[in-house]
Order: structure tokens, then C-alpha cells, then sequence
């Protein structure tokens, strides 16, 4: 593994990346919490650069960077959130959990730490949002429309979640 | 004949029905149960006659087929079990009739009725097995039968105790029954009687093996047939009501034990030392009883004891090979003590008293009882012309044939007991000016008499199918076609038959001098050897001294075992259940709603698989 | 051919995937294992990605997928965030441990 410009570019980025996971676990206040995890996404959306899915990365960052960090910060402030979130007690569980993950973590490892699949010279980096355009148009369509569905129900039930009780309220009083 | 195992399902279904309909039925159930076994009876009699111009018959089918061995059930008609037969139903059906009258008015009149039909199914097919097996389960249930009727009055804390002492003392007995009969059945390989017989015969069993199944099926006998040393429990068992004494504890059930002897006759007569052991214990009953009875005051005990010594004579006369003497005793001494058991339920019955003490004068009363007592008196008493003379004496014959001299003066002597107690009892109950107390004494009703008045008349003319005068009938049939069984009559000598009767009339007379006339004193015995007189009226402190021994051992024991119960194997259930809910305690923590938990618990559980995987190998090598 | 091993963008994801398992199952604030649960979806797409380029037939498949899987985690960021709302409001709390009508 000779030492490169893409190499470091991986380490620091990774390095970020696990910072910021690293932050959510351990700070106390919820908001900093969800701004350590935005560190955690823009990184993951440079590895996806590095891994030439240049509209993924883009994607991400609109996404989770951007629209699911805000909703839910959103989802912050109409709670409560003042409380630090530490639990109390559960230690002997969480003991058990860190066990578990860390054996997991473990036994994953032994799977990927030497994995070499020798792959063909890839073209992904040519054209990339064409290349997806493409198989999303014509591969994918009956997926692509279906996630649309999916959206939508989502959009719905959300509203409809969010406002069912309002109307009881509503019709209470 | 062919059709003779229908006989023990008439008093079955009789039991069934009571059981499903008696409570409606109230007293109408005992026309139920008096029907069903007279039909018995009259089938036994059909059969007893076929039997006389047909050979045996043997039915089977196959029960259990256990590796080779053929494990079979089905019934068997010979000689004895035909006599057994009828004597059993028709005891049984007098005794329904009787209990008609007797058992009037008792809240549970048909569940009396229930037991004595379930009594009567398991005695009529006892009678008709043709193998150890199946006479070993109908044994129980017989024992079972009993034990409900003596516990009849379970509210009496005496008849609870006796049903459980009776229960529990012929369980000792059974014990030996099945001991032995599982050795046969290892040396033989069958339960069947000819296959034991035939095996016994061709000396495929050992002398020494022969003797101790022999000895052991004989425990069982003692027990059942309540000889000593395991007789305490018969005199008990007159607790229950008064025509379940004489049905079980007089003439059928406790004959149990000597029929069992009897249909096992040539594996005993197979062994010296068996034959011996059953005639010495026969004659230390017979004597022994008799003269616990000489002193009881009870007079449903005076004929308990002297059952049991009958029931030793009957031991006896089978001991000393006289196979046709037990079972003629047998069948004789079922008649007389049945009607003597009836006529006593009768005395009872009049004066709602048992203590003979109380009782006197009461021959002018009851007019039909009185005199019927008298007959059944006679004829345990061996005077001559009255069966029990003939049946008596062939036993003293066989026993003085077989040369156990010793042996046959103990005959002798409680055959003088048995005389004096039983006249003793007369004249005390019915004898002598009555008492105070005995008003509005009346004559049972018919459905009472009228069966007393059948044992009567066969307790007189029973003994004429085998006497040496004319004609040995029931002998010639009983051993015709089975050399094992001795022959039909034996010759003794006519000295003997004297000596019978004077000491038979000797012990008359001198109860006559005593209760009757009252020239000795009464406290005869009581003044002179008041310590005789009490270790006899305390039945040789026989209950005492088991208390004191087998009961202390016992109980100790008990204790010792309960201790073992109460920590070692309670100790190990409350280990085993601590641990199992300490799991589930574990468990329902885990379900505490909270669905991290669930998550926590469910990825651990992957991950532990997981990991043993990667461990183990198999993972993309 | 590329510097950086596959296994590498493999053992971040698995490390990024076992912080957000840990934190989906430890922490209290509702939104927080959420948001655990969008990093665990994130590591899936880093594996998604990598697979595309690195695998042994490169394909624009893997990519497809990541914009997939996106789109339903943004649809389910959006209902849990309703139901959480919802949540809230009946019971006045977000902490997930008061959470336990699955008991009984």
C-alpha cells in the first residue's frame, strides 16, 4: 500500500467520520449531538466522492446533511430537550451491548480485513449523473416510480400523524 | 359353560348401573342388584351342572404378547371353579336379599348396593381365572371391595380405622402373592396354572424354588384369609354392616385365600415343606382363634374368630394334603357361618345391640332367628348329622392321615372350643331371662328371613354330598381326572369320627353348664386364671404387640424416609425449580416493554452466533 | 488501480454501523436513536458505494441503490419524526425507557 494523496484523503476523512460518530455517543446536549452527526455525513459524502458517486455524495449532503439533520433538529425544539440525556442505570445492559457489538464488529472484520476482489478498471467517474440517470430512466423505472409512492405515503402519513391529535383537541374544546 | 364368563359381568353391570342411577333409584336399586345376581346364580348353577357331564373348559385370548411370552386372559371352568362359582352367587344373592331389609332406611342404600355388585364382579371372576395374572388383579379388587364395605360407615372413626387396617394388613399378604408369583413367572415363563402345573410336574423348577413360591403365594393366602400372624385385621372388619360380614368376611372372600391354595394344589403338594408350613399355620389359627373367641363379648367378633379358625381349619385339611376336605370345609363352612352371620345381623337388627353380655331371653322373640341360629350353631359345632360334622371330620381324617398326630389334637382341641364358644354365644343371646333393656323386640322382616331360612336348610343337608356313609360324591367329582389332587375320600379310622363327636358334645355340655343352666360359675375362667382370662379377651395382645413392634419399626422408618423426602428430595424439586425460575425471572426482567431492551437482547443473541461462527470457521476461507 | 484497499471503506462503514447500532440501543432522546438509525443506513450505502466501484463486476447498480435507500430513510426520518411528534404529545416525553406500553 504505497502512501498517496487518495490514501490521506481517506484517513482524514474517515477520521472525521468516526469523530463524529464518536461525538454523538458522548455529548450531552441533543443539538450537539445532531450537528457532530452533520461532521459524520458530509465526511461519508467525501468517501462517496472518493468512490466516484459524485450525485450520491450530493445527494447525501442535500439529504442528510441537509434535510433530515433539519428535520430533525426541528423535532428537537418542539420537545423537550433541555434534560442531558444520559441514562441512569441500564449499565449491566450496556455492558452486554458493548460486548455484543464489539464480538460483531469482531467477527465482521475477520470477514473484510483481507478481502480483495481484484475488480475491472471501473468507469463510473465518466458521465457518473448520466450513468444514473440512465439506469434509474430505464432499469429501474418501475423502482424509481415506486420510491415516489413511497415518499408520498410517507408525506401523508406523516401529516396525518402530526395532526390527528390537534383535530381531537380541537373537537374537545 | 362356554358362556360362563357372563356370569361375573351380571353383578358388573349392576354396579354400573347403581353407580350411574342409584341416587334416583333409592331403595328401588336393590331389586337391581338382587336380580342381577340371582341371574348370576341361576347361570352358576346351569354351569355347575354342565360341568358335571363335560370336561373342563378353558377359553383365552391373548392379552399382551411381551417378546416371546403370550400374556393371556380368559376364564377357566373345572370342578372347583364351578363349586366356587355357585357358592359365591348364591351367598351373594341372599345376602342382596337380606341387605334389603337390613340396610332399610340408610342414606346410602344404593351405594351399598354399588359396592356389594362390584364385590361380587370381582369374586365371581377371581373365581373363573385361569391364570395367576388375572386372579391377581381380581384379588385386588376384591380387597378393594372389601375395604369400601367395611369403611361403609366411614363417619364411625372404628370402621375407617378397620377399613384401613384390613386394607393394609392383606397388602402385606399380597406383597408375598405377587412376589411368588413373579418368581413362577420367571422360572416358568407363564402365568397360566397348567403351565405351572406341568412345569412343577416335569421337575423344570427347582425343589428349593418350588418351596419358596409355594410359601409366598401361601403369605398372600394368609393374609387374605386372615391366618395368623396376619389375622387381626378379620375380627376388625366387623365394622361394617352385618351382611358384608357375612358375604365377604364369612363365607366368600376370605375363603379367597384357601381357594387359592386350592387351585394351586399341586404346586404345593409339589413341596413336603410347604405342605407342612400351611398345615402348622392352619392349626396354630385354628386353635389360637378358637380360643380368642372363647372370651369375646361381641358376638359379630365371637364369629369373626371363629371364622378365622375355621378358616385354619380349612388350611389345615389343605396341608395335610385333604384337598377334598378344605374344599367341602370350604364350602360347608360358607352356608353355616353366612346364615350364622345373618341370623347374628338379625339378633342385631331386633336389638340394636352387639355386646352378647346385654342380650338373653330372646328365643321366645324371635321365633324364626332363634332357632335358625341354633342350626348354624349345630353345624360348626360338628354334631353329627349337620354338615359341618361331615366336612369337620374329613379334615381330622386327613390330617391324622397324613401323620401329623401333633397337629391333629389341636384339631381336636379347638373343634372343642369351637363347640363350647358357640354354644356359649347361644345361650347367652337367647337363653337365660331378658333383659331390661330388650323391649319392643320384633322378628326381622321376610326379605331377611327368607335367606336365612336357604343357609339353613344347606347348612343341614350341604354335608350329604360327601359322607363316608353315602357316598363320597363331591370327593369322586372334585379330584375325577387330576391325580395331583389326592384322592376323594380318605379312609381313616371310625374312632376318629367318635372322638369328634364327644368333644364336639362335650363342648356343648359344658356351655350348657355354664350359660344354660348355671351350675359353674361364669367367672369360671376369669377367677381361677384371670390372667389367661385376660391375655385371651386381649386377644393374646396380638394388636399390642404390634403396635409396639411393627408399627414403632415402622413409623421410625417412616421418618427416617420422610426426612430423606423432606431435604434431599425436596431439596433437589426446590433446586430444579429454583433454577427454572430464576430463568424465568431473568426472562420477564428481559420483557420489560422497553424496546431497546428487546434490541439489546436480540443483537447480542446474533452476535454471540455470529462470533462462534467466525471462531469455528466456515467464513469465506 | 486505486491506493486504498476495499477492505478499508468496508471497516469504516462496519465501525460507522456499530456506532449507530450502539447508539439506537443505548440512548434515551427518541430522536437521537433516529438519528443512530440514519448513520446505521449511512454506513449500509458507504458498503453500497464502495461495492459499486470495488466489486468484482463494477456496476452503477450499487449507486441506484444508495439513492434508494436514501429516499426511504428521508420517508422514514419524516414518519418517525410524525409519530414521535404524536408520541409526545401524549405522553409528554421523548425519553424512550418511559416508553414501555409493550409490557403486559
Amino acid at each position: 500500500m504505497t502512501f498517496s494523496g487518495e490514501l490521506l484523503a481517506f484517513i482524514i476523512l474517515a477520521i472525521t467520520a468516526v469523530i463524529g460518530g464518536v461525538l454523538l455517543l458522548n455529548l450531552n446536549k441533543v443539538v450537539h449531538m445532531v450537528v457532530a452527526l452533520i461532521l459524520t455525513f458530509v465526511s461519508i459524502a467525501g468517501i462517496f466522492v472518493m468512490l466516484s458517486a459524485e450525485f450520491v455524495a450530493v445527494v447525501q449532503i442535500l439529504i442528510y446533511a441537509g434535510s433530515i439533520t433539519i428535520i430533525m433538529l426541528f423535532g428537537i425544539m418542539l420537545t423537550r430537550h433541555r434534560e442531558t440525556t444520559e441514562a441512569k442505570g441500564g449499565g449491566l445492559r450496556k455492558i452486554l451491548l458493548l460486548l455484543g457489538v464489539l464480538g460483531f464488529a469482531f467477527a465482521v472484520y475477520i470477514g473484510i480485513y483481507n478481502l480483495d476482489l481484484n475488480p475491472q478498471e471501473s468507469t463510473l467517474h465518466v458521465n457518473n449523473v448520466e450513468q444514473i440517470g440512465m439506469a434509474l430512466y430505464t432499469k429501474y423505472i418501475i423502482p424509481f416510480e415506486l420510491t415516489s409512492v413511497v415518499l408520498l405515503v410517507a408525506l401523508i402519513g406523516a401529516i396525518v400523524l402530526a395532526k390527528k391529535d390537534d383535530e381531537k383537541e380541537a373537537n374537545k374544546e | 359353560m362356554e358362556n360362563a364368563w357372563i356370569i361375573p359381568l351380571f353383578p358388573l353391570f349392576s354396579f354400573l348401573f347403581l353407580l350411574l342411577f342409584g341416587k334416583k333409584m333409592k331403595e328401588t336399586s336393590a331389586y337391581i342388584g338382587i336380580f342381577f345376581t340371582l341371574a348370576a346364580f341361576i347361570y352358576s348353577l346351569v354351569v355347575l351342572f354342565d360341568r358335571f357331564n363335560h370336561p373342563t373348559f378353558k377359553a383365552e385370548a391373548n392379552w399382551l404378547s411381551i417378546g416371546d411370552v403370550q400374556l393371556t386372559a380368559g376364564f377357566e371352568v373345572n370342578q372347583l371353579n364351578a363349586l366356587m362359582l355357585v357358592i359365591v352367587s348364591l351367598v351373594s344373592f341372599l345376602v342382596h336379599t337380606y341387605s334389603k331389609g337390613y340396610m332399610h332406611g340408610d342414606d346410602r342404600f344404593h351405594i351399598f348396593y354399588a359396592y356389594l355388585g362390584l364385590f361380587t364382579f370381582a369374586m365371581l371372576g377371581l373365581v373363573l381365572s385361569p391364570n395367576l395374572l388375572q386372579t391377581y388383579i381380581f384379588w385386588e379388587l376384591v380387597g378393594v371391595g372389601s375395604f369400601l364395605l367395611i369403611g361403609f360407615y366411614f363417619y364411625k372413626e372404628e370402621a375407617k380405622a378397620a377399613a384401613k387396617k384390613a386394607f393394609i394388613m392383606t397388602r402385606i399378604g399380597d406383597v408375598g402373592l405377587l412376589i411368588g408369583m413373579i418368581l413362577l413367572f420367571w422360572q416358568v415363563g407363564s402365568f397360566e396354572y397348567d403351565e405351572i402345573f406341568l412345569a412343577v410336574e416335569n421337575g423344570a423348577v427347582s425343589a428349593g424354588m418350588i418351596t419358596l413360591t409355594a410359601i409366598l403365594i401361601f403369605i398372600g393366602a394368609v393374609g387374605k384369609s386372615g391366618q395368623f400372624p396376619l389375622h387381626t385385621w378379620l375380627p376388625d372388619a366387623m365394622e361394617g354392616p352385618t351382611p358384608v360380614s357375612a358375604l365377604i368376611h364369612a363365607a366368600t372372600m376370605v375363603a379367597a385365600g384357601v381357594y387359592l391354595v386350592a387351585a394351586l394344589f399341586p404346586l404345593f403338594t409339589a413341596s413336603k415343606t410347604a405342605l407342612l408350613t400351611i398345615a402348622v399355620v392352619g392349626a396354630i389359627t385354628a386353635i389360637f382363634a378358637a380360643s380368642i373367641g372363647l372370651v369375646q363379648t361381641d358376638i359379630k367378633r365371637v364369629l369373626a374368630y371363629s371364622t378365622v379358625s375355621q378358616l385354619g381349619y380349612m388350611m389345615l385339611a389343605l396341608g395335610s394334603a385333604g384337598y377334598v376336605a378344605g374344599v367341602f370345609h370350604l364350602m360347608t363352612h360358607a352356608f353355616f357361618k353366612a346364615l350364622l352371620f345373618l341370623a347374628a345381623g338379625s339378633v342385631i337388627h331386633a336389638v340394636h345391640t352387639q355386646n352378647i353380655e346385654e342380650m338373653g331371653g330372646l328365643w321366645k322373640k324371635l321365633r324364626l332367628t332363634g332357632p335358625l341360629f341354633l342350626i348354624g350353631t349345630l353345624a360348626i359345632s360338628g354334631v353329627p348329622l349337620f354338615s359341618g360334622f361331615f366336612s369337620k371330620d374329613e379334615i381330622l381324617i386327613a390330617a391324622w392321615a397324613h401323620g401329623n398326630t401333633a397337629l391333629f389334637w389341636l384339631a381336636v382341641v379347638a373343634a372343642f372350643f369351637t363347640a363350647f364358644y358357640m354354644f356359649r354365644l347361644f345361650f347367652m343371646v337367647f337363653t337365660g331371662e331378658a333383659r331390661s333393656k330388650m323391649k319392643n323386640v320384633h322378628e326381622s322382616p321376610a326379605m331377611m328371613t327368607f335367606p336365612m331360612i336357604v343357609l339353613g336348610i344347606l347348612a343341614v343337608v350341604a354335608g350329604y354330598v360327601n359322607t363316608p356313609w353315602f357316598g363320597t360324591f363331591l370327593g369322586d367329582w372334585l379330584v375325577e381326572g387330576n391325580a395331583a389332587l389326592g384322592h376323594g375320600h380318605i379312609e381313616g379310622p371310625a374312632w376318629i369320627m367318635i372322638v369328634a363327636t364327644i368333644v364336639s358334645l362335650l363342648g356343648i355340655f359344658l356351655a350348657w353348664l355354664m350359660y344354660g343352666k348355671r351350675t359353674l360359675s361364669r367367672d369360671w375362667l376369669s377367677s381361677r386364671a384371670p390372667y389367661t382370662y385376660k391375655l385371651l379377651y386381649n386377644k393374646y395382645y396380638m394388636d399390642e404387640l404390634y403396635g409396639v413392634t411393627v408399627v414403632k419399626a415402622t413409623k421410625f422408618f417412616s421418618v427416617f424416609l420422610s426426612y430423606i423426602e423432606a431435604f434431599i428430595v425436596e431439596g433437589l424439586v426446590k433446586t430444579v425449580a429454583g433454577i427454572v425460575q430464576g430463568f424465568g425471572k431473568i426472562g420477564s426482567k428481559i420483557q420489560n416493554g422497553q424496546i431497546q431492551t428487546y434490541g439489546t437482547f436480540a443483537f447480542v443473541g446474533l452476535a454471540v452466533l455470529i462470533v462462534i461462527y467466525a471462531l469455528t470457521g466456515g467464513y469465506l476461507k | 488501480m486505486s491506493s486504498v484497499p476495499v477492505s478499508a471503506y468496508l471497516t469504516l462503514a462496519l465501525i460507522l454501523f456499530c456506532i449507530g447500532l450502539y447508539g439506537a440501543l443505548t440512548k434515551r432522546n427518541t430522536v437521537i436513536v433516529l438519528i443512530s438509525v440514519e448513520l446505521m443506513l449511512n454506513a449500509v450505502n458507504i458498503n453500497l458505494v464502495a461495492f459499486s466501484k470495488y466489486g468484482m463486476i463494477p456496476s452503477i447498480t450499487g449507486q441506484v441503490f444508495a439513492l434508494f435507500a436514501m429516499a426511504v430513510a428521508a420517508a422514514e426520518a419524516a414518519v418517525g419524526l410524525a409519530i414521535l411528534i404524536a408520541l409526545y404529545r401524549n405522553r409528554k416525553t421523548v425519553n424512550i425507557d418511559e416508553i414501555n406500553s409493550m409490557k403486559n
